[in-house]
């Protein structure tokens, strides 16, 4: 899956150097370097195809987005409400396995956001082991804030990226 | 059918290309007469030019060329010190071309100290044509290191992640580039994120974060072959590598058991050791120069806080470093180990800060809505970090000397700077 495709080379200056101090008299540095060359390769990832839900699961999942306060994986009242139905169709689909994928908005760091990003999903799991779902059937992930739902600096925006949504 | 075919290869042809902008020097600079080099004009208005962007990116220079000066001299016996010091110029560069072919060429320059009226260093540096950037980078460094005492930063390397969006899929690449945003050269392209790229202490490999496989995996990869590895094999999420000084040693954060906890991976045997135990967040670790000390982000007082570990004690208890506001995180230390900087929270904004440990008080570096990913140049002297302007990510830089850069790109958001060691 890592191999390397696509190769391209690139020059890129290494340098690895010799600064010569050729004499370091009291007064006057004299020095000789020279420049270096070496080659820099470019890869191209080869991205794994991405699980989705058939058509009909999707359906059932299509509005379960959970979503949070800012730096919080809370659960709020209404998170709830939307989670009491997918726990429904987990239970009514028993084949079902789903991905929980917690998300962040764009404040922050971006490695703090990925932790809370899977605290996020954790959270929603959480929900779903506690309401009778085996936890076999549940995995979750985090994209942090890498991948908004919505583009804007402002807390319309943002709040629409602080979710977490099963896939 | 053409068409297509165009549309296919556009991709390769847009890549945010940085473009350099200077603005604001510090207080008291040094004044310098960079006199055109001897030799073919087209090739030494290239290399002066260069010299003069890299000296005054460092924030410490004023420069005077040909047309500012009262006498041009061509050589040593044509200097008239009393013109310069008419001035106020403190150092006055000489330089020529000493040899040009096709597979050849090279630089000899001269700096003089117009108080002490003599040639205070001579030095030569030997490249080849299609390098004539590299070339002038090591001659800024030089000029530097002599006037300073410090070690330049124009020859060494940035590497930052770039993202192009696109309605269906984003491209994202890792790029290298000269400290000064030129000479782009591309590591790694995907369609997913990439993020906390690092370089490796001695420069020839870097450590990131792809979301490649479908979910964050630490990768390790070598800049002369391409050949690249999964850090640690294991079916959880990993982010966050930072390299130990010595090169042996990567801290990794795994979400093991539903939970952030950093841990210690031996390079060579691949042995894990586990960090920190504690149910909230603990990420973004960080050594200390000296190797003995790591730092990390972690959430365990309800907010995001600094906290340092000594590695040096065995269940030594994580130590909270800061305690203003209620966001610290993301820190490296300074190169002398005494202070970190971090992304702070201060009035809703996310700025770049500094703490000395010796002090009980954060002070910011910056002044926007959303900075992150501070990280200081290895001469200890620049920070660079990303910013947003107009809802765009581009890099910034401030100087302790006080001066202010930006590298915004052509196209595209450019963001995630991760400055390379030393590679003179």
């Amino acid at each position: 899956m890592f191999k390397t495709s696509n190769k391209l080379t690139n020059n890129f200056f290494a340098m690895v150097i010799f600064t010569i101090v050729l004499s370091s008299c009291s007064s006057m540095n004299v020095t000789e370097e020279t420049l270096y060359d070496r080659n820099i390769q470019t890869v191209q990832a080869s991205v794994a195809e991405e699980a989705t839900l058939d058509y009909e699961t999707k359906a059932i999942f299509t509005n379960a987005t959970i979503l949070f306060e800012f730096d919080s994986f809370n659960l709020s009242s209404k998170s709830i409400q939307t989670l009491k139905g997918a726990v429904v169709a987990m239970k009514n689909n028993s084949a079902i396995k789903i991905t929980i994928s917690g998300h962040a908005d764009e404040r922050g760091t971006r490695e703090y956001n990925l932790a809370l990003g899977q605290r996020r999903a954790e959270s929603v799991k959480d929900y779903f082991a506690l309401n009778g779902i085996n936890k076999s059937r549940v995995s979750v992930k985090s994209y942090g804030e890498e991948r908004p739902l919505a583009f804007g600096a402002d807390e319309v925006s943002h709040a629409k990226n602080r979710r977490a949504e099963i896939n | 059918m053409k068409k297509l075919l165009l549309l296919l290869l556009i991709p390769n042809f847009i890549y945010a290309e940085l473009v350099l902008e200077i603005t604001q020097g510090s207080d008291n600079p040094y004044s310098l007469a960079v006199i055109d080099f001897n030799g073919p004009q087209k090739i030494s208005k290239k290399i002066n030019s260069i010299i003069k962007s890299d000296m005054k990116r460092t924030g410490e220079f004023v420069i005077l060329d040909n047309s500012q000066l009262i006498s041009v001299p061509l050589n040593q016996e044509e200097i008239k010190y009393k013109d310069f010091k008419l001035l106020g110029i403190d150092f006055i560069v000489l330089g020529s071309l000493i040899s040009e072919s096709k597979f050849n060429l090279s630089v000899s320059y001269d700096i003089y100290d117009v108080r002490k009226e003599k040639k205070i260093r001579t030095s030569k540096v030997f490249g080849i044509p299609n390098k004539i950037r590299q070339l002038s980078h090591y001659i800024s460094d030089g000029i530097y290191e002599e006037i300073t005492g410090l070690q330049g930063v124009a020859s060494t390397k940035l590497l930052y992640v770039t993202e192009e969006r696109a309605p269906d899929r984003s491209l994202f690449q890792l790029v290298i580039a000269d400290a000064d945003g030129a000479n782009e050269q591309i590591l790694l392209k995907s369609t997913e994120p990439i993020i906390s790229p690092s370089w490796s202490p001695d420069s020839k490999k870097v450590a990131y974060v792809s979301f490649e496989t479908g979910m964050a995996k630490v990768f390790i990869q070598d800049l002369a072959s391409g050949n690249r590895e999964i850090a640690l094999e294991n079916s959880t999420q990993i982010s966050s590598p930072s390299w130990s000084p010595n090169g042996k040693f990567l801290s990794l954060t795994l979400f093991q058991d539903g939970n952030a906890e950093i841990y210690i991976l031996n390079l060579k045997n691949k042995n894990l050791t586990r960090l920190t135990n504690h149910y909230s967040i603990d990420t973004e670790s960080s050594w200390s120069p000296n190797g003995s000390r790591i730092m990390f982000t972690s959430g365990r007082a309800g907010s995001p806080q600094l906290y340092e570990i000594d590695l040096r004690k065995s269940n030594s208890k994580p130590r909270r470093i800061t305690f203003e506001g209620n966001y610290n995180a993301k820190a490296s230390y300074l190169a002398n180990g005494d202070g970190a900087i971090f992304v702070h929270r201060s009035n809703n904004r996310f700025q770049i800060a500094l703490k000395y440990f010796d002090e009980n008080f954060v002070r910011p570096l910056t002044e926007s809505r959303l900075d992150e990913s501070p990280s200081i140049s290895p001469n200890g002297n620049v920070i660079i970090y990303a910013t947003t302007e107009d809802e765009l990510g581009l890099l910034a830089g401030v100087t302790l000397s006080g001066a202010r850069f930006k590298l915004p790109a052509k196209q595209g958001e450019v963001r995630e700077p991760s400055w390379s060691g030393f590679l003179r």
